[in-house]
């Protein structure tokens, strides 16, 4: 069922060798092409027919979901619509993820809108590689958008990571948080050659003492280019931190607009933002253990990123 | 093991109106260090210590003059050259990573991940504890953390040469003392050849022999007794030449 292209991407995105455990949806150029469900977790097309409803019944504890989605058609835009409710109480793990193989000179892309509705104290971490491979000179394109609804005392982690491959991308994440939720984002992005990326961040923390850290790390090689734009806005005592950093590398250009707002007088938001080559102090050092430049140029970006 | 000849090091600078200035740092050093003895360097501020220091790991590049390592002449290696052969130098301002632990960092050091060689080393060091292996090398880290997690990473090196940079500032009171003694055993142990760069009496006193670096050039050397007065006498000197201009500074 799958070939070994599929399980290369499969492999990439969701570090899988094979078939997953538990609840999976595996949906390929455009269509499912495997589905589990299991006692806890059920996983339905939605009603438009462009997406599917996981819903994790409330005290799921332990559990995860895979919904990988992997491209391997030339001329194919796929867009999806994915609605996660997870219930009261629950603690389970989604890893997600976009795997492009393109063979040809023609376009393949994905755009998927995952929503999150995480019910009160429930806990979920949410795990998200993209990565485009393959022969092909076709542009391939990724623009995931991410919406996320926490309830009372609800956490969501969540992992977003595209390191090679995907020519541009277009990624929004929102947040709206509730009275002592929390969320913590952290985002590694790796570009090179002419690709483009860009993330916009909004995070609305609404709730009495919700709060939400958003990491970014960027590697930037090449003549690519990244821009990064992200809001915190507090409308409640709560606690909020942004961290932009950008590792600049040959030619590379960046961009980085963090901006704060707090309409409650007991917000406390902080930000730190850095863009700038890689520490000459930190490559002397490596190399002084004696490791070449390019090993330890290496290193220090898989430091950074991991 | 190591000689200097007649090393010197200059820098181009600019200067207010925009010329460029050719500023000399060292100003010729001729120097031989003996294998598997333990050296210390000290002198006042700015006087060109850390400055000898890198250019002996390469990390400056020698103006004029040789040197010379184990009888080959390294002045146009690599610092990646000069590691692998056996050299090792312990920053006095240690690089701080944004996510590398000392767990990483100790791994290149010693040339493996594995998990009881690590924990092997470190009970070697003595001075920092397990719980410090998956702390990230970041801004966090306190001054005297940071020197430790440095000076460890030498250790795991095991060099024939090692440098450390004012491998005491910053360290408590109560860590200088085994500091000093592992320094000893490593010297003793594994024959290190050892400078240590140090202000700390303690260092002072364990060296064979003792290097005072002044104004880009070794103004002395000798013993810890015999240097004392001098010592105590430059100490006096360095404020003054900090207030004054440095011109009641002089050796008879
Ligand atoms: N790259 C450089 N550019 C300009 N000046 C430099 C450079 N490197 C060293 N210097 C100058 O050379 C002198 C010697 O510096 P060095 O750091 O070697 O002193 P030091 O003896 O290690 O002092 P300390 O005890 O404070 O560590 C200082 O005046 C310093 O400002
Ligand atoms: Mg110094």
């Amino acid at each position: 069922m799958l070939d070994t292209i599929d399980k290369e991407l499969l492999k990439a995105v969701a570090d899988l060798e094979s078939i997953p455990k538990g609840a999976y949806n595996i949906r390929k150029n455009g269509k499912l092409l495997a589905r589990e469900v299991t006692a806890n977790i059920d996983i339905v097309t939605n009603e438009e027919n462009n997406g599917i409803e996981i819903h994790i019944k409330p005290g799921t504890v332990n559990e995860s979901v895979h919904i990988p989605v992997i491209l391997s058609q030339a001329d194919l835009y796929d867009v999806v619509y994915n609605k996660f409710v997870i219930g009261e109480g629950s603690d389970v793990v989604i890893v997600a993820g976009c795997g492009i193989h393109c063979g040809t000179d023609k376009p393949e892309g994905h755009a998927g809108v995952h929503e999150f509705f995480v019910g009160k104290n429930a806990r979920v971490r949410y795990v998200e590689k993209h990565y485009a491979t393959g022969p092909g000179t076709g542009k391939r394109t990724l623009s995931p958008t991410t919406r996320v609804f926490l309830e009372e005392g609800a956490v969501a982690e969540m992992e977003l990571t595209q390191l090679g491959g995907v020519d541009q991308a277009m990624r929004v994440n929102e947040a709206t948080l509730g009275p002592g939720s929390s969320l913590i984002i952290s985002e590694k992005v790796m570009t090179d050659g002419d690709q483009k990326a860009e993330s916009k961040n909004i995070i609305v923390l609404d709730g009495t003492d919700s709060s939400a850290e958003l990491i970014s790390r960027s590697v930037i090689k090449g003549n690519s280019r990244q821009n990064f734009y992200a809001t915190l806005e507090a409308r409640a005592k709560c606690y909020g931190h942004l961290e932009c950093d950008a590792i600049v590398m040959d030619n590379g250009t960046n961009e980085t607009v963090p901006a704060l707002k707090s309409l409650h007088p007991e917000a406390e938001l902080t930000h730190e933002a850095a863009i700038g080559k890689i520490a000459n102090d930190q490559l002397l050092k490596l190399m002084s253990m004696g490791m070449t430049y390019d090993e330890a140029v290496n290193k220090i970006i898989q430091g950074f990123l991991k | 093991m190591l000689e200097l000849k007649d090393l010197h090091f200059s820098i181009e600078e600019e200067d207010e109106q925009g010329q460029q200035v050719v500023t000399e740092i060292i100003k010729g050093i001729d120097f031989t260090f003996e294998k598997g003895k333990f050296y210390a360097i000290t002198g006042p501020n700015g006087g060109g210590k850390t400055t000898l220091s890198k250019l002996i790991m390469g990390i400056n590049p020698v103006t004029s003059g040789k040197i010379i390592f184990e009888g080959k002449d390294i002045t146009d290696l690599s610092i990646t050259d000069r590691a692998k052969m056996g050299i090792a130098y312990g920053f006095q301002h240690p690089a701080r990573f944004k996510g590398m632990t000392f767990r990483d960092l100790l791994a290149i050091a010693a040339g493996t991940n594995d998990k009881e060689t690590l924990v092997r080393i470190l009970a070697r060091v003595g001075i920092c504890t397990i719980e410090f292996l998956d702390k990230e090398v970041g801004s966090k880290l306190s001054g005297g953390e940071i020197k430790k997690i440095e000076l460890a990473t030498i250790i795991a090196l095991n060099p024939k040469l090692a440098i450390f940079d004012e491998p005491d500032t910053g360290i408590d009171l109560w860590t200088i003392g085994p500091m000093v003694e592992l320094l000893k055993k490593q010297q003793e142990e594994h024959g290190t050849t050892t400078i240590v760069v140090s202000h700390n009496e303690k260092f002072l006193e364990a060296a064979d022999e003792l290097i005072l670096i002044r104004g880009g050039k070794i103004a002395h050397v000798g013993g810890f007794e015999e240097s004392l007065p001098l010592l105590k006498d430059d100490e006096f000197c360095s404020w003054k030449s900090i207030c004054e201009g440095g011109t009641l500074c002089s050796i008879q």
